[in-house]
């Protein structure tokens, strides 16, 4: 049989709660230990125990991150998604079935190689019989497609860290598992890893954690929160770390954390803590934004500086609250009733996931506003590859704030809300200091912070926010571009769709020849770098996770109008993170209307 | 011509440094008294007023940070949400005195969620409910303390039961709850300064009277319908900390001594029928009675001072997370590679 090497999917479909979780992280970190490029996606629609659950592995020797277009191997064990899952199959699939569900596999069409893993499974250990049964299908692909031994060792050790008698016990199942495969199977399926050089500085880690520990890099002292998935993760990497990286000498916590009513309070403590001169943070998700909306316009009017993460999952609503989406970027960029515009961080790897951790504080403190870093459920919950994260290059960045009397002095006519150096930002002091003491108010008020209706000081305040935030654009992490020397197709992405963009990019120049320049949005409000890409390009495709193209709608109402002409959405979100083929077959169909010698 | 010498408290201030703008409330407003008492409170307790962290949510009671303490920072933030505004920055400065104003509608409608969540954190502030009845900012509507039978000088009788909150306060398991009137001066002040010398959530509910909307004799929250049917636990009288006790008059009657944080005391003077503020279920009864009788029962109503306070709970370091130095903040670049290593590993 042709053999592909380290370029297929696997797809597993099991229940939550049965240890699938486990047995499908092992599978992951052996292929990584043998620096196998790989990634992993969890497809959950919940966390409740029993509901169904896939996991897809994607081997691409290429560093395709995205969960691939077609299944090459399906593995099926839960009952409730059993005929689905069989029949979705494409033909030529390899379907690894457990045989104690005793539910049919009538495909003639795919190989079909079953395996009695729960009465293996019972065989050794009765009362596990039903986690363990998992480490078999482990077992099964790690005999057909050649994973090593020392890696699976390996992937187990670190999976069950110091529990021996796990580490035995499903070492077993997965030795078992392998033998049963090679004794009653043929085993050459067509699909196999070969082990590649792994960088030994490499290791896989949820953008939620690394997000976490940005935070804790970044000076937090105050997190509250209120848990949503799937944010929650973010907060509870924040509480795990924080003892181990932050304790004061005294012993005493260094970071306060408040899990909160709801994320109003979470929001309304965020804004007590950068009003009192603390660096205060909190994590939720789109519905958290809508209920935070009224706090978050009080902390632009008032100018108060918090960070709030949002890692998106699919909305309208409820919506599907264990899919991933980027449907939250106009939410987040206009929160809040009244003219506002705030600043959005938008990581697309975990390492800026850490990196705009710690900087979303300093910008915070620097522009006197809410920070939002902008993640999402697959950037955020499933794990990815670093080398490693970089310390942050500078010290933190307190801003303009005044802590003595001296420093009071040196200003000239100093205002709460006066403009001393013509950037928008004004100098603050703060609770305790006795220095210009005002009443903070989210009613109008004049550059020394007093009440006023007056149309001219409500008009001016109003123009310098604006002037502020504007002034921050190319202050902000600019974009990542990579540039064609035929400067003919440009595509501008933001946030997760970085895990995609090198598959799509290479299917539209295999297909039909074009070779498209990209650039990686990082912030908003968005660079001038954004400007140039966009001005210097023929045409330009903004491609996104959502329905409605809600970076398009923000370049269409900011950019120069000659430029509008030439800007294409390509936007598109079912919940599942995004197959590269879809995104590319949509681009080339929204193209082909005036683009046609281009693609010709 | 001789000037009359200004008066200092106890930290060399004059009562000049405690007072803020000028009110823009209704004249006669009962919120305008407490703000007078909380000037007067803050000035004889001899509280560093830039040490005061004054809260606020939205509504006549939310404006009148701005008319006293001018020297203290405040915030008036949003309706209902002042608790958990508090909550952030007591979390990064536990070292300042947190003073919120509120009122009925604020607090027991719209933040109904945020007053009982403070309460249960125990969070280290003085609470006071400027209560009317009304939601003076928008003409008049009743809000959801309301007695049952109680009529605003405009619209009908006001047919639902009332939200109390002292009750609900007692309930939560707050270690300071008291009610008075914007009327009672003497009480309200005495309270007050209690109630600054706690460590913990302190609430007082001061019942006063809306002049524009809600001082007609059918309203229970008017001012000669609360002077008719007011009903003291005890007299009130506090003893500050830096004045030595066995100096103060010894009452006639019985009395009782709490002894606050601070070092400072109030002492409760028998009134009639005795009340343990100790016992929650006392404190209970006495609300429900006074209910029943259409009337307004005040006095210290709950005391336990033996709870932790919300940053207490979270083992926070000695130093106020806002004085923290960029090496107590930000893990070393040790920290870092070790971190990396260790997830490498």
């Amino acid at each position: 049989m042709a053999n592909t090497v380290n370029d297929f999917t696997v797809n597993i479909a099991t229940a939550n709660g049965t240890g699938s979780q486990s047995a499908n992280l092992i599978l992951l970190h052996s292929m990584f230990e043998m620096g196998v490029p790989v990634s992993g996606k969890n497809l959950f629609p919940s966390n409740i125990s029993g509901l169904p659950t896939w996991f897809i592995i994607r081997a691409s020797d290429e560093g395709y991150q995205a969960p691939g277009d077609v299944t090459h191997i399906q593995v099926v064990m839960n009952k409730d998604t059993w005929l689905a899952d069989v029949e979705k199959a494409e033909p030529g699939t390899i379907i690894i079935h457990n045989m104690d569900v005793k539910l049919p596999v009538e495909r003639d069409d795919c190989i079909v190689l079953g395996m009695p893993m729960t009465k293996m499974a019972r065989s050794i250990n009765p009362k596990l019989a039903r986690m363990i049964a998992n480490m078999y299908y482990v077992g099964a692909l790690a005999e057909t497609l050649g994973i090593d031994e020392s890696a699976i060792a390996s992937a187990v050790a670190q999976q069950f860290n110091g529990k021996e008698k796990a580490i035995e016990l499903n070492l077993q199942a997965i030795s078992e598992g392998r033998e049963y495969a090679r004794e009653n199977w043929n085993c050459d399926i067509g699909y196999t890893v070969e082990a590649r050089d792994k960088d030994p500085n490499t290791f896989l880690i949820e953008g939620n954690e690394a997000a976490a520990l940005g935070c804790i890099f970044g000076g937090i002292n105050m997190l509250s929160w209120y848990p949503i998935t799937p944010s929650s993760s973010l907060a509870e990497s924040i509480i795990d770390w924080l003892p181990k990286l932050r304790e004061a000498d005294d012993g005493g916590a260094t970071c306060a954390v408040i899990q909160a009513e709801d994320e109003l309070a979470a929001a309304g403590m965020v804004i007590g803590a950068g009003w009192a001169g603390g660096r205060g943070m909190t994590c939720t998700s789109g519905p958290g934004i809508s209920l935070m909306s009224e706090f978050i316009g009080l902390a632009y009017f008032a100018e108060v500086p918090g960070v709030i993460w949002d890692v998106n999952r699919v909305g309208p609503s409820t919506g599907l609250p264990t899919r991933t989406q980027q449907s939250d970027l106009t939410l987040l960029y206009e929160a809040s009733h009244g003219d506002t515009q705030h600043i959005v961080l938008i990581p697309g790897s975990v390492d800026e996931c850490f990196e705009f951790g710690w900087r979303a504080f300093d910008v915070a403190e620097q522009y006197q506003t809410l920070v939002f870093g902008f993640s999402d459920l697959d950037l955020g919950m499933n794990r990815w590859v670093t080398a490693g994260f970089e310390y942050p290059d500078e010290k933190l960045d307190r801003g303009k704030v005044i802590r003595t009397q001296e420093q009071l002095d040196a200003i000239e006519n100093f205002g709460r809300y006066r403009d001393v150096d013509g950037d928008g930002i004004p100098y603050r002091t703060l609770p305790g200091s006795g220095l210009e003491p005002i009443l903070y108010r989210g009613t109008g008020h004049d550059e020394d912070g007093i009440y006023s209706e007056d149309p001219d000081v409500y008009a001016a305040t109003v123009a310098r926010l604006k002037r502020k935030i504007e002034g921050a654009r190319d202050k902000l992490p600019a974009p990542v571009v990579r540039e064609e020397k035929d400067k003919q197709v440009g595509i501008i992405y933001y946030g997760s769709v970085e895990n995609t963009i090198a598959e799509i990019d290479d299917i539209l120049e295999t297909t039909t020849g074009m070779k498209v320049s990209t650039c990686r949005v990082r912030a908003l409000p968005y660079h001038s770098e954004v400007e140039r890409f966009i001005a210097e390009h023929d045409q330009v495709v903004v491609l996104e996770i959502n329905r409605d193209g809600q970076l398009f709608g923000i370049l269409r109402k900011e950019l120069p109008v000659e430029l509008l002409s030439k800007l294409h959405s390509v936007a598109f979100s079912d919940g599942i993170p995004p197959r590269a083929r879809v995104y590319a077959e949509m681009i080339l169909e929204t193209l082909s209307g005036d683009t046609k010698e281009v693609i010709a | 011509m001789s000037m009359r010498p200004i008066k200092l408290n106890v930290i060399d201030l004059p009562k000049a440094d405690y007072t803020g703008g000028p009110s823009s409330l209704c004249p006669g407003c009962g919120h305008d008294q407490i703000s007078n008492v909380i000037i007067q409170a803050a000035w004889e307790n001899g509280i560093v007023p830039e040490r005061i962290a004054k809260m606020s949510g939205i509504g006549c009671s939310s404006k009148t940070p701005a008319y006293f303490l001018g020297k203290s920072h405040g915030f008036n933030t949003v309706h209902g949400r002042m608790p958990s505004v508090t909550t952030g920055a007591n979390m990064v400065n536990k070292d300042l005195a947190f003073l919120g104003v509120s009122g009925d509608g604020d607090t027991a409608s719209i933040g109904i969620g945020q007053f009982i969540h403070a309460i249960r954190r125990n969070l280290n502030m003085v609470y006071i409910i400027e209560n009317n009845g009304v939601y003076g900012l928008t003409k008049g509507q009743y809000s959801a303390t309301v007695e049952k039978g109680s009529k605003k000088k405009k619209g009908a009788t006001n047919e639902n039961p009332p939200i109390d909150l002292c009750k609900m306060a007692i309930n939560l398991g707050c270690g300071f709850v008291a009610r008075s009137f914007s009327g009672s001066k003497k009480q309200l002040t005495a309270l007050l300064k209690a109630a600054l010398s706690h460590k913990g959530m302190a609430v007082i509910d001061v019942i006063s009277p809306c002049v524009t909307f809600a001082n007609n004799d059918e309203s229970y929250r008017s001012y000669n319908y609360v002077k008719g049917n007011e009903e003291e636990l005890h007299t009130v009288d506090y003893i500050p900390h830096f004045t030595p006790i066995e100096e103060v008059e010894v009452p006639e009657g019985q009395f009782e001594d709490i002894s606050l944080f601070d070092g400072s005391t109030l002492r409760l003077e028998t009134l009639g029928d005795d009340h343990d503020p100790s016992n929650a279920v006392a404190a209970l009864a006495a609300i429900h009675e006074a209910e029943q009788n259409d009337k307004h029962v005040t006095g210290l109503m709950y005391y336990d001072s033996e709870m932790k306070t919300a940053d207490e709970e979270l083992g926070l370091t000695d130093t106020p997370l806002v004085d923290l130095t960029e090496e107590e903040l930000r893990p070393s670049k040790q920290a870092l590679e070790e971190l990396n290593q260790s997830f490498r590993a």
